[in-house]
């Protein structure tokens, strides 16, 4: 990382003006203190060569998808598909359960974030704007049972929902994501809340609001960016999932997830269409994930209490 | 705000805390009590058994060949994943030098960034499914693909020695981008004056990723090692859905969370998959105890 000539361990008081100024031309106007050139360049290198290496199977899994079947295939790989096509896509959209698995997936999914969003903003309000016995004990329980692997309840999980006979149901799941997405939606949220300053719910008290009017037109609409994160993520955990909804439906009742992992064990080798849809399945997510980058930016109640 | 509130917190909480009362507290119930009963998963549960299904975990190679593979990826997931996530973290934020009295990244650092970050947004299903094909045991495979044809190929998840490397890998390539995130959010929170006031007295990267990032961004990395851990006494997607026969070959990739499973699911051995579950559980929570406490140490404050 450092190369030895451009890196001054001690200067002397004496030499650094010059020093500095050197070295300031040669780095085309950055003033490098105590900082090598090559150092520069080994770093940006070093980012270069992980990028590729992270990109390098998605952008196969794009090259793959835009294939013709006899190309996808061939023994000698093609880095770029001489004859790109979207046949791929449309035996994807054409494949058995494709779509009735998508409207599951979406059925499933905006349930349970729906769910958690209203059960999650509530137990958030509590938690951040009340004191009470037991607030702590809450907080902790929520936080430690997100660390536990989820594996380890599926078999009681199971159980009761077939008990309540919610297996083999979307309501069954949906109530499951709900549950899975809950600890995430409460933490956030509560952040969020913390940060709208108390006295913005003061104000509005002594200017006549009851409480309720407080929460539905104080706190809520100043925790919209935090609903917008919320959701998103529990979308995308929602959406991504497949052990649950795989081990408590039968196959006609999956989402794309458990149809793309049925459609590799049953279809080996057609790579391309599989590809294609996995594309399709990761669109919503990325949209999603462009979404939120947005909104956090935007702040979060930055000039609410200035105005 | 004092008059009044229990009707709120009551009313606000009552959904959330039945949900986890009947999804996690009486299902955690349920499995410690099932753990106990040698039952197939189907009709009643009459047949106890004590401690039987613990006796038996000891005796079952699977049980310490699965340990082996947790303990695996506990000490090599979090480590790998860490150190690059740091130094990338600190290449985007501090690596680039100084301009202006401005700290930079190196080059196209908020590029960069999304970059890193794609993977996480790809299900664990897909990201299976694609390094699938990365580690393909014959010339179609991406990595075989790119060697003469004179080679042999590798054959990755097929040979017992490297297969638990191969989910490592995929478990490192689909972490590093949050956790990249994740520090440089920490690092952007540190004053740039320390950096400067720090390279002004002649600190190179490495001393000043060594003796200011590192302990500012503390916390953030004990936090991230907890975190990465528990994923590494999970990891039943990936070698559920990648590897040969799922867990093989001949063992050699199985863990904890997949003999659950297949106990469960298919073995019909439901009792003893529930006092799997119960190790699973203690393992876990002795695990991210351990590590929060033996990690502790005065935080320093930017």
């Amino acid at each position: 990382m450092v190369a030895p000539a451009a890196s001054p361990a001690a200067p002397a008081p004496a030499s650094t003006v010059p020093l500095k100024r050197r070295r300031a031309k040669a780095d085309d106007g950055v003033i490098t203190v105590g900082r090598s050139r090559a150092g520069t360049i080994l770093a940006n290198a070093a980012g270069v060569v992980f990028s590729v290496l992270m990109l390098f199977p998605v952008y196969w899994v794009l090259n793959t998808a835009f294939k013709p079947a006899d190309e996808v295939l061939a023994l000698e790989p093609t880095f770029w598909p001489t004859s790109p096509t979207l046949d791929n896509f449309i035996s994807a959209f054409k494949a058995p359960l494709f779509l009735k698995d998508m409207l599951n997936g979406v059925i499933v999914t905006l349930l349970a974030v729906a769910g958690a969003l209203v059960v999650g903003f509530l137990g958030a309000l509590s938690i951040a704007r009340f004191s009470f016995y037991g607030r702590k004990a809450i907080i902790l329980v929520v936080l430690v049972v997100q660390l536990i692997p989820f594996l380890s309840l599926l078999i009681p999980l199971f159980l009761m929902l077939q008990s309540a006979d919610l297996t083999n149901s979307l309501i069954g799941v949906s109530i499951t994501y709900l549950v899975l997405i809950l600890p995430y939606t409460v933490w956030t949220l509560r952040g969020f809340i913390s940060g709208i300053p108390r006295e913005l719910d003061e104000a509005a008290l002594i200017d006549g609001c009851t409480r309720a009017q407080v929460f539905w037109r104080i706190i809520l609409p100043l925790t919209g960016p935090g609903l917008v994160a919320t959701s998103v993520y529990g979308f995308i955990q929602a959406w991504n999932e497949f052990i649950i909804i795989n081990t408590l439906n039968s196959p006609d009742k999956q989402n794309l997830m458990a149809w793309l992992l049925q459609n590799q064990t049953t279809r080996g080798t057609a790579w391309g269409p599989l590809m294609a849809g996995a594309i399709i399945t990761s669109i919503p997510v990325v949209i999603f994930f462009l979404i939120i980058q947005r909104n956090i930016a935007t702040g979060l109640t930055a000039g609410a209490v200035k105005g | 705000m004092r008059h009044g509130k229990y009707p709120f917190i009551i009313g606000f909480l009552v959904v959330p805390v039945a949900l986890y009362a009947v999804f996690v507290v009486w299902a955690y119930i349920q499995a410690f009590y099932l753990s106990v009963y040698e039952w197939s998963g189907l009709g009643p549960v009459e047949n106890f058994v004590g401690l039987e299904n613990f006796r038996k975990m000891w005796d079952d190679t699977t049980f310490w060949q699965s340990i082996k593979h947790n303990i695996f990826l506990l000490v090599f997931l979090p480590l790998i994943t860490v150190v690059l996530a740091l130094v990338f973290a600190f290449l985007l934020n501090v690596g680039g030098g100084h301009k202006g009295g401005v700290t930079r990244g190196v080059w196209g650092s908020k590029v960069y960034r999304i970059i890193f970050f794609f993977p996480q947004l790809l299900a664990l299903a897909i990201v299976a499914v694609i390094f699938g094909r990365v580690f393909g045991p014959d010339k179609s495979g991406m990595i075989n693909g790119l060697f003469p044809e004179s080679w042999s190929p590798w054959l990755f998840l097929a040979d017992e020695r490297y297969a638990m490397g191969c989910i490592l890998v995929v478990l490192v390539w689909q972490a590093v981008g949050f956790y990249v995130v994740l520090f440089s959010a920490g690092m952007g929170n540190i004053p740039t004056e320390v950096y400067e006031a720090a390279a002004i007295d002649g600190a190179s990267r490495v001393t000043l990723f060594f003796k200011i990032t590192i302990p500012l961004l503390w916390n953030t990395v004990q936090v991230a090692w907890v975190y990465l851990g528990i994923a590494a006494f999970d990891a039943f997607a990936l070698v559920n859905i990648m590897t040969v026969d799922r867990g093989g070959p001949d063992g050699a990739t199985s863990v904890l969370s997949l003999m659950i499973y297949r106990n469960a699911f298919e073995f019909s051995q439901a009792g003893y998959a529930s006092a799997l579950g119960v190790v699973l559980f203690f393992l876990t929570l002795t695990f991210a105890w351990v590590t929060l406490s033996a990690t502790r140490r005065e935080s320093v404050e930017a």
